[in-house]
């Protein structure tokens, strides 16, 4: 980290990483890694969010922990949890020994007897400051959000049993949402926070290229042209990044050179993940065709 | 307050006075945030003005929305010359309604500058009108507000939404400790209740079945409220959803797929061939008799949408809403019309399906919509 001195830095490591960023994500990213502020992204499916957290830890050869969250996530699936069964056999095994009660309480509660959940692992690391990455947090409920409060501010989490764990390297945290629900503001002025949209024709050209360097250039090109122009249209799901290098992936596995009505057929699945959708596109003669 | 960059000395003064500037204009920039930039700043950001501009971006923005406010803002800070002030000045004054409003109301809050008087400053703008437009009736919205009312609304039903979906869920896991079984587990372990069994009460299968109606004189409502029903879906997981004028259409499928607009398509082809009458008593009468078996089981809580200006016969009504107020948990009639002052439901239809109706309330505006959700928590 403390190597990269400068956005571009970031941006040409990045690029060794096989991940094709702007300007601005670098500045943004720079900041998180100097501010030591958690950065929060935010955009439509499939545009690299959850990626930059794996190539961040890979770039500053750190682990990565991840918290994937769902609705119902809780403090004992994310933060801690003791191990009940242990502590049980604990208290069977001190039942001879001459302990006051208070003496076994503490040790019934201790480090030993603590389940750590990613939350806590991230601030307990001993060598160095790992990646965290909190994915999709707009699909855990609003309560959980402020779990996170503690952590996200002073690095650190309160265990009542316990007391405060201060982080001993301050991890870099990333969150993702796909915005399916607004975030509290709690939560949104302890992040940097960064947008990220579709990509331009040329970035994304570019991010194909840097994952399936073999792929020809007329289907590159007819590929993704092929995917923006679907982007423009009012569809149940929208094809993102992913989308588009598996669907160029799939059209080089079986031989294609160019984008055709064959093509199209044998492959769309891949590229569009609702029945509705390819539906409408069979039905008809996308423009891509006529060039 | 200096508005513009070169009325500033330092860079600093540059900063702060920006992070100023933008916190009158909505934006959500406390103490916190001016300290970061200053401290991004000092870590070499600022040797090009683009790094400079992004890097403001990550710190004072929180949505999409903000970051086009910022970026005009930032131009109009940064890039502002004494010379075309005077020009830049008009700009500024035609920016619309919303951005005057906001720096008038923010003048008469005072210089006191503690965070917490500005954390309620980016709603301040929007708060006046998202009030004013939940107020308003569907019919006297314009095209402009209409985009900004959907927004809201989506926004307000996705909260409910959660909230009814919350509420069911804590009520699931409350479940006593199965003794019976624990014990019988525990022998195993010798006597130790190692493992806690617990006996959850089984969610109880909620129903709501919705009809609208969709006749000429319902037009402006059924948009919102066709809206209204998809996001209920997200709560009631077994809803049926029916629109109805002259016939009646099940559109339940087309709604768990989420295809608002396939719905408002058919609607539109169909429009054409209705006369415009509504014959509420018939149709109620083909979905007793069509669906009835099927969906008017384990009580379900019944949600009819429509001002109740029946063209057919009254007394066909009366007695179609007595058949299925008796196999109802709870019959809910939404009538738009209720919302004007003055009105009363002495229109025979309405006059004849009242008896069987156990909740009568208004639907013409988002906040009576909202309403609903302490009916529905009970449903």
């Amino acid at each position: 980290m403390d190597s990269l001195k400068n956005s571009s830095e970031i941006l040409a490591a990045l690029e060794n990483h096989q991940y094709v960023a702007d300007d601005e994500l670098a500045t943004v990213l720079f900041l998180m890694l100097r501010l030591r502020k958690p950065l929060l992204l935010e955009g439509p499916p499939g545009v690299g969010k959850t990626e930059i957290a794996l190539v961040l830890s890979d770039l500053l050869q750190t682990p990565l922990i991840r918290l994937q969250c769902y609705e119902g996530l809780d403090v004992n699936a994310a933060v801690y949890e003791w191990n009940y069964q242990k502590q049980l056999l604990g208290i069977r095994l001190q039942e001879g020994s001459d302990l006051s009660v208070a003496e076994k309480e503490k040790h019934i509660f201790g480090p030993d007897y603590l389940l750590k959940r990613p939350l806590l692992q991230s601030i307990t690391n001993d060598t160095q400051s790992p990646v965290l990455l909190i994915d999709e947090l707009d699909r855990s409920d609003e309560e959980f959000e402020a779990f996170l409060l503690e952590l996200l501010s002073a690095f650190q989490i309160s265990i009542p049993e316990i007391g405060t764990i201060k982080a001993t390297h301050k991890p870099y945290i990333i969150l993702t949402s796909n915005r399916t629900r607004e975030l509290s503001d709690a939560l949104k002025r302890r992040c940097l926070y960064h947008w990220i949209d579709y990509p331009s024709l040329d970035k994304e050209m570019a991010i194909v290229h840097k994952r399936l360097p073999h792929i020809e250039t007329q289907l590159l090109k007819q590929v993704v042209d092929f995917v923006q122009e679907l982007r423009q249209r009012k569809l149940a799901k929208t094809p993102g990044i992913s989308e588009t290098i598996d669907w160029a992936e799939s059209l080089m596995a079986l031989g294609y050179r160019d984008v055709n009505q064959k093509a199209i057929q044998q492959t769309l699945g891949s590229l569009l993940k609702s029945v509705d959708d390819i539906r409408l596109i069979h039905n008809e003669n996308p423009s891509v065709l006529n060039q | 307050m200096k508005i513009q960059a070169f009325s500033t000395n330092s860079l600093t003064e540059s900063i702060v006075a920006f992070a100023q500037f933008v916190r009158s204009h909505g934006l959500n920039v406390g103490m916190q945030e001016t300290q970061d930039a200053l401290l991004a700043a000092r870590a070499g950001l600022l040797t090009s003005r683009l790094g400079l501009k992004h890097a403001l971006r990550a710190l004072f923005c929180t949505s999409p929305e903000e970051r086009l406010i910022y970026d005009r803002l930032f131009s109009l800070y940064w890039d502002t010359n004494p010379i075309d002030l005077r020009e830049n000045k008009n700009k500024t004054t035609t920016q619309g309604a919303v951005l005057k409003k906001t720096n008038t109301t923010l003048v008469l809050l005072g210089e006191g500058k503690t965070p917490d008087t500005y954390k309620n400053a980016k709603t301040v703008s929007g708060a006046n009108e998202t009030e004013l437009l939940r107020k308003t009736d569907f019919t006297k919205v314009s095209e402009v507000e209409a985009r900004k009312l959907e927004e809201i609304a989506q926004r307000l039903f996705r909260e409910i939404a959660m909230r009814l979906r919350r509420r069911m869920k804590e009520s699931k896991t409350d479940g006593k400790v199965n003794l019976r079984r624990t014990i019988r587990r525990s022998l195993s372990y010798g006597g130790e209740p190692l493992e806690l069994f617990r006996r959850a009460r089984k969610p109880k299968k909620q129903r709501l079945i919705v009809l609208l109606d969709v006749s000429g004189s319902m037009d402006k409502y059924s948009f919102f409220l066709l809206r209204f029903i998809v996001a209920l879906r997200q709560h009631f997981r077994q809803l049926e959803a029916f629109v109805f004028s002259t016939t009646l259409i099940r559109i339940s499928k087309a709604i768990q797929c989420n295809q608002i607009d396939t719905v408002l398509d058919l609607l539109n082809q169909q429009a054409n061939n209705w006369s415009g009458g509504t014959k509420i008593g018939e149709c109620l009468e083909t979905f007793y008799d069509t669906y009835g078996k099927r969906t008017l089981n384990g009580s379900p809580t019944v949600i009819i949408l429509s001002d109740g200006l029946e063209t057919g016969s009254p007394e066909k009504l009366g007695e179609q809403m007595q058949r299925i107020h008796r196999r109802a948990k709870k019959v809910v009639w939404l009538n738009p019309l209720k919302g004007m002052t003055g009105y009363e439901p002495i229109a025979r239809g309405m006059a004849a399906a009242l008896p069987s109706v156990d909740e009568f309330k208004a639907a013409h505006n988002l906040n009576s919509l909202l309403e609903l959700e302490t009916i529905l928590a009970n449903a």
